[in-house]
């Protein structure tokens, strides 16, 4: 599902490469965690394979085309992250002028489904994450734990191939951590997702089928 | 995605409600003064232009003497007559006259009923039945209905026209069923005109039909060389082109005083939709991330622009068509600017400008949104999603690197001050105004960096140092709140500094141009002899009296006409009389007509003193020289002065129409001048008015015809504090973290609204002080290049500092008072909640 292969990455003004060489296989319906020390580069990792950022070398292939994001101009990855790929934060980052249900039919939009299909889908999610009759509500009277239930329901929404989740739980206390965890694996093993979750908490990497390591020497 | 970018539009709306509100109605207002006084100007033009067809008709020419002492012989009727190609040639006489003892000016034209059938049917008259008096044949004169209403003219009844000494007593036979609601006109026989106001042997004009096959054009080129020299032929579009030139500077400088409105209203856009841009830039990331394309963040930036301007442009429209009903109703078809003496005119709303101006309020506000929609575009989606606004997404340039745009940019300013007017309007004056503007505002980030950078030095109280830190590193909203201020004050400051030149230059030369204590005026028919005489007389209480009359004449026929004055002034020393701009020239000899030019005649007709030309005067060809410029602010087109004895000399005949009257030093009031003239000025209706009376009504005119700027000026500078205001508050907003943070660390509430209050007084300073700065440099443009080249005078640079540094401490002290809202907005908040929230 995800093939990265001889990834480089170097900052600006950075006197040694943040990573290079970096190899990663994702098998569909495979959860993978990604840990490793602050400032090694995991973040940077996820934002290259999402085409937010441009790595100095390598390829990065997701989905049944294989098609290499690196090679991709902006409007063309902006296409295939609306397809492919479901994002969960940290920081939730649900839109707060807009109401539960519209936060989470956004990526249907973007990929162009019948507006008749919107209702249905973001109902059946919401009840799926647990916030059925929130469909109206504001982001603003939700707690954290239900804003990442929105996030992870929006994640999910459009059936994306792939999710990839920047420390899910950090912002979490850790019984809602832990409710949020079961949920979101729960919810990408059912569509047979594959998963890319960046984390520091050993406790989510062990509920993972895979983790990998990320060191100044690499993937291990 | 349209559904998408509706939501967005829609939560845009719903929580910038005021800020949105503002800018949609900064819109409106610029469309809504365009739109306006397009309406108004379409409607008077019009108006205008059928009120000459009226009496003019519709001819294929219009043969006529240059000057208005001249005439056209009937001999010369009678040879155009003749030419096969001419259908008819109706002869007119056209003159004034004075109805009763009634002050008014009444156009009175005598016709040929039977050509004037062919070419000028509205001037026909119809006989009343009631009237009990000859027809047109035997001497009856025929009123307009607007004549007949504002005199009380009835059927039959007997009136005297008088112009001067001469006069006619007849009756009214009759009305011109024809002629528009606001024409004064009185029709009658060419015959009994001629009989009783002259010319002998002559007409004003001949009006010419021609027959169908003949090429109008060619044969009016065909005609003119073998024209006497004192006559010219002119067409029907020579008409039309001298009324819209009549007011056309005036017009396009209201335009473009609306526009500076419209500019304003797409900088409140562009504000507005730049702090949206940067409260929003993790919502636009996270879409971003989600998939929504470059293209698409731009997109919908770009709509939200629109999405103000179209309810903007649309309530303009509606309220630029109030607006000029209601400034039609108050100042008539001209705005006050004296060009046309009409009353309220029709307006008539038209889609093609309707659509016009729909486009432009739209460009407007799509303009204002495009920065912020090309920031949106560029934002780096992973580092705005992590630490939001990204200020500047290119790499960032040293200050000294940025001095090339607006040195490049001054150069070009210069070079556009230095180009003559194109088709006629100052249109090069205008370009270097707008650049002198961008200059200021891409001066902004480097003066902010240089001037608080060296300021914000170590040992400073820890508020004052963040404030000056702060601006120093120039952050955009800081920039573009300074931005604002510099379009609205120097926009402000320009229009004051213009506004005072020109009023201290119109006093100074009232000074120099109303040496006499009292004048005397008929409005341009020659001054009754029995006053003329009786002024000669011992017992006239009068130390001195200079005599002028008043006359016009035709250089371009496409232009209007060029004022003439035959005036009592020493050849040897005009000086003492006329307010010279340079050196007085003498001609090389004294035989040598010499006449002194007016500064517009000398703009417009590029006529140089010590230059021989032959002008059109008397019905013939003169070489004149050409002795010097004098400075004239009354009249606009033009304007010559010729001694008495010159004109004299030329065979004119001199009928003094103005006075200028010095009384005894005894009576230095002048009550006794003024006892001895009063029969006089009520027996031939003639205006006495003294120096003083004279100074305070053009002075009331000049401000009453500026009151619009002032209006303008108020909106420019509200939206400009307007526009700190919510750039301001946008600014803190976005460092409710940091300003959180600071709290957390110790600053107590005060300090840190004094740090907020302290960084706008700032700002607002660095805004003011370029804004005053662009502010001389486009009063000198106004008043050295615009004003020369749009209504050709002149003044010198007169800033009235004392009113420009009160504007700018008021500008200051609002900025102050925004501070100190955004200072409470950002203060308000609990540190605890905005640090967990920025978390």
């Amino acid at each position: 599902m995800l093939t990265v292969a001889g990834l480089a990455k170097r900052h600006a003004l950075a006197s040694r490469p943040l990573f290079s060489d970096l190899a990663l296989t994702i098998a569909a319906g495979e959860i993978v965690a990604l840990v490793g020390e602050s400032g090694i580069g995991k973040s940077t990792l996820l934002n290259c394979i999402a085409g937010l950022e441009t790595p100095d070398s390598g390829s990065i292939r997701i989905g049944p085309q294989a098609l290499d994001i690196v090679r991709l101009d902006e409007a063309a990855r902006a296409v295939l992250r609306a397809h492919r790929i479901g994002f969960v934060f940290q920081a939730f980052h649900v839109l707060p002028t807009l109401s539960v249900a519209q936060n989470i039919a956004v990526p249907l939009l973007l990929c162009g489904v019948p507006l008749a299909e919107h209702a249905p889908r973001t109902q059946a999610l919401l009840e799926r994450v647990g916030l059925a009759g929130f469909a109206d509500r504001w982001p603003a009277s939700l707690s954290g734990g239900e804003l990442q239930r929105v996030a992870i329901a929006r994640a999910l929404v459009h059936r994306p191939a792939l999710i990839l989740a920047d420390e899910p739980t950090g912002n979490l206390d850790p019984r809602t951590a832990d409710e949020v965890l079961a949920l979101l694996l729960d919810r990408v093993r059912e569509p047979r997702a594959s998963a890319l979750i960046v984390t520091h908490s050993q406790q989510v990497a062990q509920c993972c089928d895979r983790i990998v390591t990320l060191t100044a020497d690499g993937l291990r | 995605m349209k559904t998408l970018a509706w939501w967005l539009i829609r939560a845009q709306f719903r929580t910038r409600r005021a800020a949105t509100l503002l800018s949609m109605l900064a819109i409106a207002l610029g469309v809504a003064l365009g739109y306006a006084i397009h309406l108004i100007n379409a409607a008077a033009l019009a108006d205008f232009a059928r009120a000459m067809q009226t009496v003019q008709g519709d001819p294929d020419a219009v043969i006529a003497a240059r000057d208005s002492a001249g005439s056209v012989a009937l001999a010369s009727i009678n040879d155009i007559a003749r030419d096969p190609a001419v259908m008819v040639i109706a002869p007119v006489i056209e003159t004034r006259v004075r109805v009763d003892q009634a002050r008014l000016l009444v156009r009175l034209i005598g016709i040929d009923v039977f050509s004037a059938a062919a070419v000028m049917p509205r001037l026909l008259p119809r006989h009343s039945e009631r009237a009990l008096t000859g027809s047109i044949f035997d001497g009856g004169v025929y009123a307009s209905p607007a004549l007949r209403d504002k005199l009380g003219l009835q059927d039959g009844a007997p009136v005297t026209l008088r112009r001067g000494d001469q006069q006619w007593s007849t009756r009214i036979a009759g009305d011109l069923p024809a002629a528009g609601a606001d024409d004064l006109l009185l029709v009658a026989d060419i015959a009994w005109v001629q009989e009783h106001f002259g010319p002998d042997d002559a007409v004003s004009e001949g009006r010419v039909r021609l027959s169908p096959d003949t090429d109008p054009a060619r044969w009016r080129a065909t005609l003119t060389p073998q024209l006497p020299a004192g006559l010219l032929l002119r067409a029907a579009d020579d008409d039309n082109a001298r009324v819209s030139n009549l007011s056309r500077a005036y017009r396009v400088n209201l335009n473009v005083l609306a526009l500076v409105a419209l500019l304003t209203g797409a900088f409140l856009v562009f504000a507005t939709q730049l702090t949206a841009v940067a409260q929003r830039s993790t919502q636009f990331a996270l879409l971003g991330v989600l998939g929504l394309s470059p293209r698409m963040r731009l997109l919908q930036v770009l709509l939200e622009g629109l999405a103000i301007g179209v309810p903007g442009a649309l309530l303009g429209l509606g309220l630029g068509y109030a607006l000029a009903l209601a400034f039609t109703q108050l100042l008539g078809g001209d705005l006050g600017g004296g060009y046309f003496a009409t009353s309220a005119p029709l307006l008539v709303p038209q889609p093609l400008p309707a659509l016009a101006f729909l486009a432009l309020g739209c460009g407007a506000s799509l303009a204002g949104a495009c920065y912020p929609a090309y920031l949106n575009r560029m934002q780096p989606l992973a580092q705005a999603l992590k630490t939001g606004f990204a200020q500047r997404p290119g790499a960032a340039r040293a200050p000294h690197t940025r001095l090339w745009l607006p040195s490049l940019l001054a150069l070009a300013a210069l070079a556009l001050t230095q180009l003559p007017p194109l088709f006629e309007l100052p249109l090069a004056g205008y370009a270097a105004i707008a650049l002198v503007l961008v200059i200021g505002i891409s001066c902004a980030p480097v003066v902010t960096q240089y001037v608080f950078g060296y300021l914000a030095r170590p040992g400073l109280p820890a508020p004052q140092q963040i404030a000056l830190q702060n601006v120093a590193q120039a952050p955009l909203m800081a920039q573009v709140a300074a931005s604002g201020l510099i379009v609205s004050f120097a926009l402000t400051a320009s229009m004051v500094i213009m506004v005072s030149s020109f009023r201290v230059a119109v006093d100074h030369w009232l000074d120099a141009v109303l040496p006499a204590p009292l004048y005397l005026r008929s409005k341009a028919t020659p001054l009754p002899q029995e006053l003329l005489q009786a002024l000669l007389r011992p017992d006239a209480p009068f130390a001195r009296i200079e005599r002028t009359a008043h006359a016009s004449l035709t250089i371009d026929p496409q232009r209007p006409n060029v004022a003439l004055m035959v005036r009592e002034i020493e050849r040897g020393n005009p000086g003492a009389r006329l307010p010279f701009t340079g050196a007085v020239m003498t001609p090389p000899s004294d035989d040598l007509v010499v006449v002194w030019i007016s500064e517009p005649l000398h703009e417009i007709y590029g006529i140089q003193p010590g230059q021989t030309l032959r002008l059109p005067l008397l019905g013939g060809a003169v070489e004149v020289f050409v002795g010097g410029v004098w400075r004239d602010y009354s009249r606009q087109f033009g304007a010559l002065v010729i001694s008495r004895d010159d004109y004299l000399r030329l065979g004119g005949d001199f009928q003094p129409t103005d006075l200028a009257l010095w009384p005894l030093p005894a009576d230095a009031a002048g009550e006794a001048a003024g006892a001895w003239l009063a029969p006089y000025t009520s027996r031939y209706a003639l205006e006495l008015a003294d120096a003083a009376e004279i100074r305070q009504l053009s002075l009331s005119i000049f401000d009453k015809s500026f009151a619009v700027t002032y209006a303008l000026e108020a909106a420019a500078m509200l939206i400009g504090l307007f526009g700190l205001a919510v750039t301001l508050a946008a600014s803190v907003w976005l460092r409710a973290g940091e300003l959180a943070t600071l709290g957390a660390l110790g600053f107590s509430r005060r300090m840190l609204s004094r740090a907020v209050m302290l960084e706008g007084a700032l700002i607002a300073a660095v805004g003011l002080l370029i804004g005053l700065a662009c502010g001389i440099a486009i009063a000198a443009v106004l008043t050295q290049v615009v004003n020369p080249q749009a209504f050709h005078w002149r003044m010198p640079l007169d800033v009235p500092w004392s009113a420009v540094v009160f504007g700018a401490l008021a500008t200051l002290a609002a900025a102050v008072v925004a501070s100190h809202y955004a200072a409470r907005q950002a203060t308000r908040l609990p540190v605890a909640q905005v640090l967990a929230s920025a978390q």
